[in-house]
């Protein structure tokens, strides 16, 4: 199969679909001029009325998505970096997840946001902080990350299928991987965890670059703990069903974010195993997330990050 | 542009029709018979009527939120029956009486109010942007308060309205207040239109208590963005007969208002100077006026029994459940 960067993938989906469904635009900053390589050269193939570049005015650029989907289009609104989206957290969180049900479950509202994050280029909290936790208890949206080339490119084509608003930032860490990816248009489910390593000891949910390095862990520690390794895909809403599927195997679970410990997906994961699968639990659920501090740039935050070091460490821990 | 005698008669039956529903409003929540809260329009519903009585169905609509854009709906002619009903938390509403008084009617294109002032110029700016796009003659009539000028959604919106050229109708419902905030103290100039000057933006300050110079000015407006002549600023100056919402104070920054402001203001009444300005015109007549202000009472009292009729959905926790996202 034809070999492609992560960002890549992302670039065919958003190409393809825009191919297939003239509804389908982005609007962002500097995007007809590709700050990063998902929308480059997208310009000369669809102009200026579907590639928009906005002013440095974020709540109104949302606005361009949030408006023209109600009127039947289907955008795509890129953030450049997904922190820059909380200048306009009213209307990304509470007017876009709140629109469809409040008014009477009538009128959908097509609509993705995306932007980049990521913890390890030494960038600091500004340009560095995960969102998918904060936009995961916004009532009504959707939020899915995917952690592959393969899963990229199907996970953006569902989202700008869906009828709803789906909030899907990416992962600077794994901008470069490389991966399999098919040339024909396919979907991901974005609501549904994926099952990326078999094992038998322990669960292990880990996303973007930790999937990678939960991955090398599982690798390392073959032979002596069996490791399976779930990347959960949707944060919102989150399926328990595969996660409580596995722990019937597993009986213990690790659960590695790098959003902040406090209140984001590993907290919520952790209490609803509790509620609905106690029983199958031989070992408390240990966590691997970033302290709630800012994050630091530069070499800082190689000491509070996650990394297969502390998954492993926290692998030992409940196979003990 | 001057008005036709029939846009005079279509005018002054909708401004009475706004006032009948501002007073029963006003009335039924002092009954405890509306849910949430009520901010009354007495005194500033000519802007509301002049600016939709001559919209199209596609044309979009923000409403302002002062009158709960009732004044503005029904001229734009909505149905205003199911809003009253979801107003009272009931099945019939247009939400299904799950907004409240944040109501939407999309088959109307209007797409939602909400509290959070100045948002209206972030949907709008889409509103805007694919009406443009769309290429079929759309306006989008954009209603706001000088309240909503303070916000830098104002900014953005009215910014990228200007740099788009997009077919957007800003009017600005000006009554001087913020709560108890005066816009004298909170903005430093007397005219909101300045800040649209400065983007660039044709600009008109007209009296907003006089339906018919809001509808000419409106109408202007329109045609314009119609034809591809890109945004235009109203600004409407008008008053606030009553508190900010019912049951609140009514102050002028921290002290009451003086009986002589009201009793001033009352002098300016919209539906006042309309009536005179129609019988000075010879375009109705006693009997007619009567008959409108009868027949929009009659409208109301059939809102109200629809309202006060309609069951509320007793819905279980799983079926609201099931209503967040929308299917595939």
């Amino acid at each position: 199969m034809r070999e492609m960067t992560f960002i890549n993938a992302i670039r065919e989906a958003i190409e393809q679909e825009m191919r297939r469904d003239d509804s389908v635009f982005v609007v962002g900053q500097d995007i007809r001029g590709g700050v990063y390589p998902h929308t480059l050269g997208l310009i000369d193939e669809f102009g200026p009325d579907r590639i928009v570049d906005t002013p440095i005015a974020e709540t109104a650029m949302h606005g361009v998505a949030f408006g023209s989907a109600l009127l039947g289009y289907r955008p795509i609104v890129d953030f450049m970096f997904a922190s820059t989206s909380m200048t306009a957290f009213t209307e990304t969180a509470v007017m876009s997840g709140q629109q469809y049900f409040l008014h009477g479950s009538k009128q959908p509202v097509p609509l993705v946001m995306t932007g980049a994050w990521g913890i390890g280029k030494r960038t600091a909290n500004d340009h560095a902080m995960p969102i998918h936790g904060y936009y995961s208890r916004a009532p009504g949206l959707k939020v899915c990350m995917p952690s592959t080339p393969h899963d990229a490119k199907g996970l953006f084509t569902a989202a700008i299928r869906d009828n709803n608003p789906v909030m899907i930032p990416w992962c600077t860490g794994i901008m470069m991987l490389k991966g399999d990816v098919p040339e024909e248009p396919y979907e991901i489910p974005i609501d549904k965890a994926s099952v990326k390593q078999e094992g038998s000891d322990v669960t292990v949910l880990a996303n973007s670059e930790q999937l990678q390095f939960a991955l090398k862990v599982a690798i390392k520690l073959a032979g002596e703990i069996s490791v399976e390794v779930i990347d959960p895909i949707s944060f919102a809403p989150i399926d328990m069903e595969t996660i409580l599927t596995s722990l019937e195997k597993t009986n213990r679970l690790v659960v590695v974010d790098e959003d902040w410990e406090s209140g984001g997906f590993a907290s919520t994961v952790s209490a609803r195993v509790m509620e609905q699968g106690f029983d199958l639990l031989d070992a408390p659920v240990t966590r691997v997330t970033f302290p709630n501090m800012p994050i630091p740039g530069g070499y800082m935050e190689d000491y509070l990050r996650p990394n297969p070091e502390k998954i492993e460490a926290a692998i030992r821990a409940v196979c003990a | 542009m001057s008005l036709t005698k029939e846009q005079m008669i279509t005018l002054y039956t909708n401004l009475v029709r706004a006032d009948r529903f501002g007073k029963m409003m006003y009335s039924r929540m002092m009954q405890g018979k509306l849910i949430g809260f009520y901010h009354p329009a007495d005194g500033a519903i000519a802007p509301g009527v002049g600016a939709c009585s001559f919209l199209n169905d596609d044309d979009i609509l923000f409403p302002h939120h002062r009158g709960h854009g009732i004044t503005h709906m029904l001229s734009k002619g909505i149905d205003v029956q199911p809003y009253i009903a979801e107003h009272a938390g009931k099945a019939t509403g247009c939400c299904r009486g799950r907004a409240a008084w944040h109501y939407a009617f999309p088959e109307h294109n209007v797409y939602g109010t909400t509290a959070y002032i100045g948002h209206n110029f972030v949907p709008v700016t889409g509103f805007g942007w694919a009406a443009k796009r769309n290429a079929k003659g759309q306006v989008v009539m954009n209603c706001f308060g000088d309240g909503a000028m303070g916000t830098g959604r104002a900014h953005e919106g009215l910014l990228m309205s200007s740099i788009w050229d997009l077919p957007i109708v800003h009017l600005c419902e000006n009554n001087g207040f913020a709560i108890f905030a005066e816009a004298e103290e909170m903005h430093p100039t007397e005219d909101m239109a300045t800040v649209a000057q400065g983007l660039d933006i044709p600009s008109v300050v007209i009296d907003g208590q006089d339906v018919f110079a809001v509808a000419e000015a409106v109408n202007a407006a329109v045609d314009s963005a119609r034809s591809g002549g890109g945004p235009t600023f109203i600004e409407a100056k008008t008053l606030r007969f009553k508190e900010h919402d019912i049951g609140n104070r009514d102050l002028r920054g921290w002290k009451p208002r003086p009986q002589e402001e009201y009793d001033e203001m009352h002098k300016r009444d919209p539906v006042l100077l309309a009536t005179e300005r129609v019988l000075e015109d010879k375009i109705l007549t006693q009997s007619v006026i009567d008959k409108i202000h009868q027949d929009a009472e009659a409208e109301v009292d059939a809102a109200v029994q629809f309202a006060d009729e309609s069951p509320i959905e007793s819905p279980t926790e799983e079926e609201l459940l099931a209503d967040v996202y929308a299917p595939r």
